[in-house]
């Protein structure tokens, strides 16, 4: 049996703050962005995961959809069954293997690898993830500047052309001090060494890239695209040219600069942008990563045409309004 | 409190409230948004068939909420924005409906502009986050 995915769709919120807000406000900004989307006063990321899976589900026979993986590091309620209310949202059967992932930035393709396990145990064709994130903590905290919003959402069929799944190679180690939250607390935590989390993400990240890699028995030039998670404007960039990959492979996948740092969606919303302007015959190498730490490099293959979303990232990106750092701070109910 | 909706009632609406399921007539043929006992229309058909709107439709009439005229379940909203737009959509398959407008175009909303539902925050009581449709400018 082949996996594919067949469809995709993408949320982007409206709403934009540059860097510049931050160095105004504030003197100084932690993270290298551009700009980055914020979610509006009424957003949470299971609305934005619901206006992505509404994409990605049209044109799709919702009725033959067995499977729905949530994931975020942020979800609204500490416990509840998110998965009902997009099922709800999106009048899905009811009779459906559900999952949630959260509590690190590999939780969205913990939610991918989840699907097509899943996808075994039940009779109908579809399985649907929707990967929605906006990673959250109090404005005090230097990583909070860098932290954007946004969803994607994506159909994956049983043996039917489109993107298909070649293989995984995963990787977990310990890797204490690096971006993580305690019980109860809003903000996030980090020991604030910038070499060390580069090095812990270098060495997280490159294990499952070349254990993929070997695996597969491939090298960096077969492939067309490299996507690596990306938690700041330069790491993933840097990784990937120490790994051998060259310039051309690596900038379609690069979204963080008009993004900030997507979270559980990084890669993804990488891939959905390599997915925009992909040709049959297109391969990618994506690789996710979460502090603590570990990583997930899935290699994918384009059979047939691509899929053709209901909204281009680059058409997502277009749409937006620019807000200032104090209606930014309303927005997240710091004052 | 305003608008005081209990948690069992809001629950009973979450499929039009969620997803826009409205209600077919099944003597006169019109649609029904919310869902009635007995069709506003024709005033005698009780029997309806469930019917997916489609969210799209045109706005009808709008007004902005602002200075202290929003009801208590939307005061923090107003308060972060300062008003907000409520519209009157007139929706492709005839009902129309009330409900706000997000991202609100600079330059002014006018009648007729067409728009489309768009899952929201409507409000939080009691804790629940009552979730919903709002409208957006195509």
């Amino acid at each position: 049996m082949t996996i594919s995915v067949i469809s995709y769709g993408i949320y982007i919120p409206f709403l934009r703050i540059k860097r510049e807000e931050y160095i105004s406000a504030l003197g100084s900004c932690s993270a290298a962005f551009k700009e980055k989307a914020v979610m509006d006063i009424d957003e949470d990321t299971i609305t934005m995961a619901v206006e992505a899976a509404r994409d990605a589900v049209a044109g799709v026979d919702k009725s033959r959809i067995g499977v729905l993986a949530l994931a975020s590091t942020n979800f609204p309620y500490r416990e509840k069954v998110a998965a009902g209310t997009v099922i709800e949202a999106l009048g899905l059967s009811n009779n459906i293997l559900t999952c949630q992932h959260g509590n690190s930035t590999l939780a969205g393709t913990e939610a991918i690898l989840s699907a097509i396990g899943l996808l075994s145990l039940t009779d109908q064709k579809y399985a649907l993830v929707v990967v929605a994130d906006a990673p959250a903590s109090g404005a005090s905290v230097d990583m909070e500047h860098g932290f954007g919003a946004a969803a994607c959402a994506f159909i994956l069929a049983k043996d039917e052309p489109g993107l298909e799944f070649e293989g995984v190679y995963a990787y977990a180690a310990e890797s204490m001090g690096i971006r993580y939250g305690l019980p109860g607390e809003t903000d996030l935590r980090d020991i604030g060494v910038k070499t060390y989390s580069n090095l812990a993400y270098n060495d997280t990240v490159r294990a499952s890239v070349r254990g993929l890699l070997d695996k597969l028995g491939r090298k960096p030039g077969d492939y067309r695209h490299v996507i690596l998670h990306q938690y700041d404007a330069k790491d993933a960039s840097g990784l990937a040219k120490k790994l051998g990959f060259g310039e051309e492979q690596i900038n379609a996948g690069l979204v963080f600069a008009k993004l900030g740092d997507t979270g559980a969606c990084s890669t993804l919303v990488g891939l959905c942008n390599v997915l925009d302007n992909a040709s049959p015959g297109d391969n990618m190498i994506i690789c996710s990563y979460g502090s603590g730490a570990g990583s997930h490099a899935l290699s994918f293959k384009l059979t047939g045409q691509p899929p053709k979303p209901r909204n281009s990232l680059k058409s997502l990106l277009e749409r937006k309004k620019y807000i200032g750092y104090v209606q930014y701070l309303k927005l997240k109910r710091n004052i | 409190m305003g608008a005081h909706i209990s948690i069992p009632m809001y629950q009973r609406a979450v499929p039009q409230r969620y997803r826009l399921i409205g209600q077919r007539c099944l003597k006169c043929g019109r649609v029904n948004f919310p869902p009635k006992a007995v069709c506003k229309y024709c005033l005698t058909g009780s029997e309806f068939e469930n019917v997916q709107l489609s969210g799209r439709g045109t706005i009808y009439s709008y007004t902005i909420i602002a200075g202290g005229g929003a009801p208590p379940e939307f005061a923090e909203d107003a308060r972060c924005k300062g008003s907000y737009p409520v519209v009157l959509v007139e929706l492709e398959e005839g009902p129309r409906i009330i409900a706000q407008l997000v991202n609100p175009p600079g330059e002014g909303i006018s009648i007729g502009m067409p728009v489309e539902a768009v899952f929201r925050r409507i409000y939080e009581e009691e804790g629940v986050i009552r979730y919903g449709f709002k409208f957006r400018l195509v």
